[in-house]
């Protein structure tokens, strides 16, 4: 009896071995979202989450992606990278090999984006990371891409700026000691300004930690050293603190900012105080015109804020991700052969008119992009002011 | 000397919020000798509860039913919010700490962080990922007093801290309430003996507590007005720092050491680098402790504590 | 409920229940794919089938009969068939030395983790990191549930100890830019890699001494402190440090943390600890804990004892960190901060204080929960705090508290009844 159960059970086994596994599913194209939801920064995970949203409305709204003749229904994976590196490479490695999404888009922040485009790039699976200026994000990985300038671009384009516009010597500078993205950009821009003005020309150089809500100290030393302008390459929500508390010290000089202002939440929290500076930028919302400011308006309507660079670069990213499915010409159901296809699609696109700029791939990870410094002006408004190139 | 002086200030306002919450940390600390790690995200939801009220009252004010200025509109979102955000702690305690009052002292830590955790997440699940911005209740004024340059809300903030330490201080050495408080703190086991409503008595220690974190909170709101879901974690590990660094069952101890941080992490910044500032001001508390191994003001470890 | 789920199977040895799960798993890697396509499924379930359950409700029913006819039918009826060889085998066995039943045993765990793995490199990547989540907790275990202080300072541990052994690595092995050329060949890495964690866990506990000297003279409140400012320090002091590149973290490390090199350490850091706790030292650490004066009179010496704990749990903190770098193949410090101090205390105080098997049940529970509820988004931190909570109100010392392993005991065959008597 239990001899024969037991030979029952291999039988059974053994017919399913069996089954024929080439089953024929309905072919849809599945793109990941890294994002993170919860965390540091769940403000970037929303953004992310609403712009990708919004571009497979759009999609559905066809009826489908058309590739090579053929509308094929587009399906988000999105998972939640808690804001860790661990937890980003969890969720990319589960996205590629469990759910076997086309692309991955996200992680944003480089403490995610790099550890994760190593994975993408191990298992040859494109992906775009909307947000990461690192050049450790793209370095030396083919398959890994980013819809963003980088900091070794933005920190010369801010100190020539700031020459040109006040003709300034000294500045100083403040940022995160902790946070890469802060302290990747300082360093560029402390480079940048010394190769212009000479070695010791910035005059403070000044850190804090991440969450650190006071900066009465650092900025007490800034208005000591005889700096004319304050650069603070940091997130918006810093960005209200450490502009009100400067001019709470007495500092009334200009305070210049970079691409991480360009969030609707930085006027709304800093109020008046932020009135009149200049950063740079992917693209100015009140300046806006035709895709752009169509995007902003849907976006508005629906979440009921003004998108931040996060949304845009997103929805940008979206945006190549989709010209190269359409580029590969149509789809092989080979996963693998398809990756490979998009891939090269990706570093072979030319002009993309994104909403945060045109983009050109060369081959290479990183696209060739226009940078914009944008003035707040007294109504809180983003104004274009002047863009720089590479 | 006017940099020293301008740092001295900014370091008596940063130094009075860690007092603040270092102070109310300090009362469930001492008296129930729980480490009440859900105390930084109660600090979290009195500042967001700060905000709801005072929007509340701006909204009633503004349309014209009650005459209300601003000052008024303060005052009545402190008292507000520190009532509101007491029953907040009073929750804590019932569904956290209670059941696990026999238990080990490390389980009930675990629960607290666990709980506050879940009100992290719970306020982003419920408003969404938006950073609020905490309405400006008083016009900043900033008086330039030959080269120090001090704010209307710096003035209030150190005020407002140091009467609210006092205030405490005197309820708990001059009440009834607060001499069953002591009580407990000195034996928690004997004190039931002696009529003493334990229960209440904890409940009242987690509302004063929490109303104490939610007054600064709004402080805070006042000053830095920026709020997010993820405010209070390292207010409430740098207030566990001060309460403990303060002393067991010393109200002066822990505002004492509560400015003693602030100081130490202003003036690191100070003088040495400010990248530099977290490694040298931590190495400091290390060196005090192992000078000092029981604070400012704690007695010696004894057998005694309930491990 | 008794009578037909405990009685049937109260007289399965250990290997048993091991060559049970072995068949299992083999099953899924011979039949799994075309099973989960004949119930809807389209792949095999990665995580027992919570991640389908929770994203599409209706194929809950599928994902359940998938669950019990690849793993609880398949392991029922094969350890219960097998009762009576596998008990004479564990008796032969374990008349052997000791090393060869545990090496089979072994051997076994290793066969079924592999296979399982192999399915899907997403569960070979939550594998290991749940085996460096048991390595670390039982490491915390060792301070906070042995020596009964509130230690905060193991993430800082693992981060010296991460950093260390990516510093060897990338620095020998990897051309990288800011180390300069390739010193060794790449075919000697597999063997060197052992030592550059060796060297991290010695530096780890090097660092610890930093906690473990004031707490000669201070206990519970105040060393809960020190430990938190030692956190906090080791992660300013590596955020300063230009030569691993501060907060911008250190990639490359080469892919050498493979799942047996992980397994095995894993193995070494359990069998370690679980000697070190039921030695001498180990319970001179729990009079130590539950007085400390009465512990120094009954001739124990009260400081080398803390010491030892200390350096002795920092060690496998480092170690697991170097690991974790490896898997990760990037490291940077804001990886090594509250949030993990709060995740490795949440799955000590889970499992149980003071006990070997409460560590790895509280680390593998939170860690496949963290997977498992993925779909939920937002919601899974309300959830797993919440199961923790209740958890502490009705355990409050952790799901299995005050149990250690005893190796032997558990590779016993299991008698009748009747023999027993």
């Amino acid at each position: 009896m239990r001899t024969r159960s037991l030979v029952g059970v291999f039988v059974l086994a053994g017919f399913l071995a069996f089954v024929p596994s080439g089953w024929v599913q309905a072919q849809t194209i599945k793109i990941g979202i890294n994002a993170p939801l919860t965390g540091d920064i769940p403000k970037v995970g929303e953004g992310t989450k609403f712009a990708a949203q919004m571009w497979l409305e759009d999609v559905k709204a066809a009826g489908g992606l058309t590739v090579g003749g053929k509308k094929v229904p587009v399906e988000l994976v999105i998972e939640d990278n808690e804001s860790k590196a661990e937890s980003a490479v969890k969720a990319a490695t589960k996205m590629i090999t469990e759910d076997e999404v086309l692309v991955m888009v996200g992680p944003q922040a480089s403490k995610q984006a790099i550890p994760a485009g190593g994975i993408a790039n191990n298992y040859k699976t494109p992906m775009v990371t909307p947000w990461s200026t690192n050049p450790d994000a793209t370095k030396d990985r083919p398959y890994v891409f980013r819809a963003c300038f980088l900091d070794p671009f933005q920190g010369p384009v801010l100190a020539n700026f700031i020459t040109e516009q006040f003709k300034f010597a000294k500045a100083a500078v403040l940022y995160d000691v902790a946070s890469d993205y802060p302290k990747g950009l300082a360093e560029f821009f402390k480079m940048a300004w010394e190769r212009l003005h000479g070695p010791g020309s910035v005059v403070a150089y000044e850190s804090f930690t991440t969450k650190d809500t006071d900066f009465s100290s650092q900025l007490t030393k800034i208005k000591n050293s005889g700096a004319q302008v304050l650069f603070t390459p940091q997130y918006y929500n810093e960005v209200a603190l450490i502009v009100q508390q400067a001019h709470q010290l007495g500092w009334k000089n200009p305070i210049v900012g970079s691409d991480s202002w360009g969030s609707a939440e930085t006027v709304s929290l800093c109020g008046k105080d932020c009135y009149g500076l200049f950063f740079s930028t992917h693209y100015a919302a009140a300046g806006a015109t035709g895709a752009t400011k169509e995007f902003i308006i849907r976006y508005q309507r629906k979440h009921g804020y003004v998108p931040d660079d996060v949304a845009a670069l997103t929805w940008d990213a979206m945006g190549l991700v989709q010209k190269a499915i359409q580029d590969t010409g149509g789809l092989t159901g080979d996963l693998k052969k398809d990756r490979d296809n998009v891939r090269s699609a990706l570093s072979q696109i030319k002009n993309f008119k994104g909403i945060t700029g045109d983009m050109t791939f060369s081959g290479g990870g990183d696209p060739s992009k226009c940078a914009v410094i944008v003035q707040i002006s007294d109504k809180g408004e983003f104004e274009f002011y002047k863009s720089a190139c590479p | 000397m006017v940099i020293f002086l301008q740092n001295l200030v900014n370091a008596l306002q940063w130094g009075s919020f860690y007092a603040l919450i270092a102070l109310g940390y300090s009362m469930v600390y001492s008296i129930l000798m729980l480490f009440n790690f859900a105390h930084g995200d109660i600090f979290m939801v009195g500042s967001y509860i700060g905000f709801g009220v005072s929007m509340g009252l701006i909204a009633l004010a503004s349309s014209g039913l009650v005459a209300m200025p601003n000052w008024l509109i303060l005052v009545l979102t402190i008292l507000f919010s520190m009532f509101l955000t007491s029953f907040v702690g009073m929750i804590v305690e019932r569904v956290g700490y209670r059941p696990l009052r026999d238990a080990p002292r490390a389980s009930a830590a675990i629960t607290g962080l666990m709980i506050g955790i879940i009100l992290e997440t719970g306020n982003l699940a419920l408003l969404g990922a938006r950073r609020v911005s905490f309405p400006s209740l008083i016009e900043t004024t900033t008086y330039d007093v030959s080269g120090v340059f001090v704010t209307n809300k710096k003035i209030m903030i150190v005020v407002v801290s140091l009467l609210l330490a006092f205030a405490l201080h005197q309820f708990v050495r001059r009440t009834r309430w607060g001499m069953a408080m002591r009580a407990m703190a000195f034996d928690f086991a004997v004190v039931p003996l002696m009529g003493v409503p334990v229960n209440t008595m904890a409940a009242l220690t987690f509302a004063i507590g929490s109303a104490l974190a939610a007054a600064a909170g709004i402080l805070f709101g006042v000053a830095y007005p920026v709020l997010d879901p993820y405010m209070g974690i390292l207010f409430g590990w740098k207030a566990f720092v001060a309460a403990i660094l303060g002393g067991r069952g010393s109200v002066m101890g822990a505002t004492l050491a509560g400015f003693l941080l602030g100081f130490t992490e202003i003036f690191v910044a100070m003088i040495f680098p400010s990248t530099l500032r977290d490694l040298i001001a931590y190495s400091i508390i290390l060196l005090i402790l192992t000078v000092r191994p029981h604070g400012f003001f704690g007695e010696p470890y004894s057998a005694r504590l309930r491990l | 409920m008794r009578r037909y789920f405990r009685t049937p199977f109260s007289r399965v040895p250990l290997l048993g229940w091991l060559a049970g799960i072995l068949i299992a798993v083999a099953l899924e890697r011979l039949a799994g794919a075309p099973l989960a396509l004949a119930l809807g499924l389209t792949k095999v379930p990665v995580l027992f089938g919570f991640v389908i359950m929770l994203k599409k409700p209706a194929l809950i029913p599928s994902a359940v009969l998938y669950v019990l006819l690849i793993y609880a039918a398949p392991t029922a009826v094969v350890t219960r068939l097998s009762i009576s060889p596998a008990n004479r085998l564990a008796a032969w066995l374990v008349r052997l030395p000791m090393a060869i039943p545990v090496a089979v045993h072994l051997g076994l765990l290793y066969a079924a983790l592999h296979i399982w793995a192999e399915i899907s490199d997403y569960r070979v990547l939550v594998l290991k990191l749940t085996l460096i989540a048991v390595m670390v907790t039982l490491s915390l275990n060792v301070i906070n549930g042995y020596m009964g202080e509130f230690s905060c300072s193991h993430p800082g541990f693992m981060a010296i100890g991460a950093y260390f052994a990516s510093v060897f690595t990338v620095g020998l092995f990897v051309n990288d830019q800011f180390f300069g050329a390739v010193f060794l060949p790449q075919a000697l890495g597999p063997f060197l890699f052992p030592i550059a964690l060796i060297l991290g866990g010695f530096l780890a506990s090097f660092g610890a001494l930093a906690v473990a000297i004031p707490s000669f003279r201070t206990r519970g409140d105040y060393l809960a402190i020190i430990s938190l400012a030692f956190l906090f320090i080791v992660k300013s002091l590596i955020e300063n440090l230009e030569f691993v590149r501060g907060p911008r973290g250190l990639s490359g490390q080469p892919d050498w943390a493979t799942l047996p090199t992980v397994f095995l350490w894993t193995v070494l850091c359990v069998w370690s600890i679980n000697n070190f706790v039921r030695s001498t030292v180990g319970k001179a650490l729990n009079a130590v804990r539950d007085n400390e004066m009465a512990a120094g009179a009954m001739t124990v010496d009260t400081r080398r004892t803390k010491i030892v704990a200390f350096l002795f749990a920092a060690f496998w903190a480092g170690v697991a960190g170097g690991l974790f770098a490896h898997v990760l193949r990037y490291v940077n410090p804001s990886t090594f901060g509250i949030q993990k101090l709060a995740e490795v205390l949440a799955m000590v105080y889970f499992g149980g204080l003071n006990s070997v098997y409460g560590s790895i049940v509280g680390a593998v529970s939170i860690s496949l929960l963290g997977e498992a509820l993925r779909p939920l988004e937002i919601f899974k931190w309300i959830i797993i705090p919440l199961l923790l909570i209740l958890v502490m109100i009705y355990r409050p010392t952790g799901l299995i508290a005050f149990k250690d392993l005893d190796v032997t005991a558990l590779l016993q065959p299991k008698r009748k009844p009747e023999e027993e008597a």
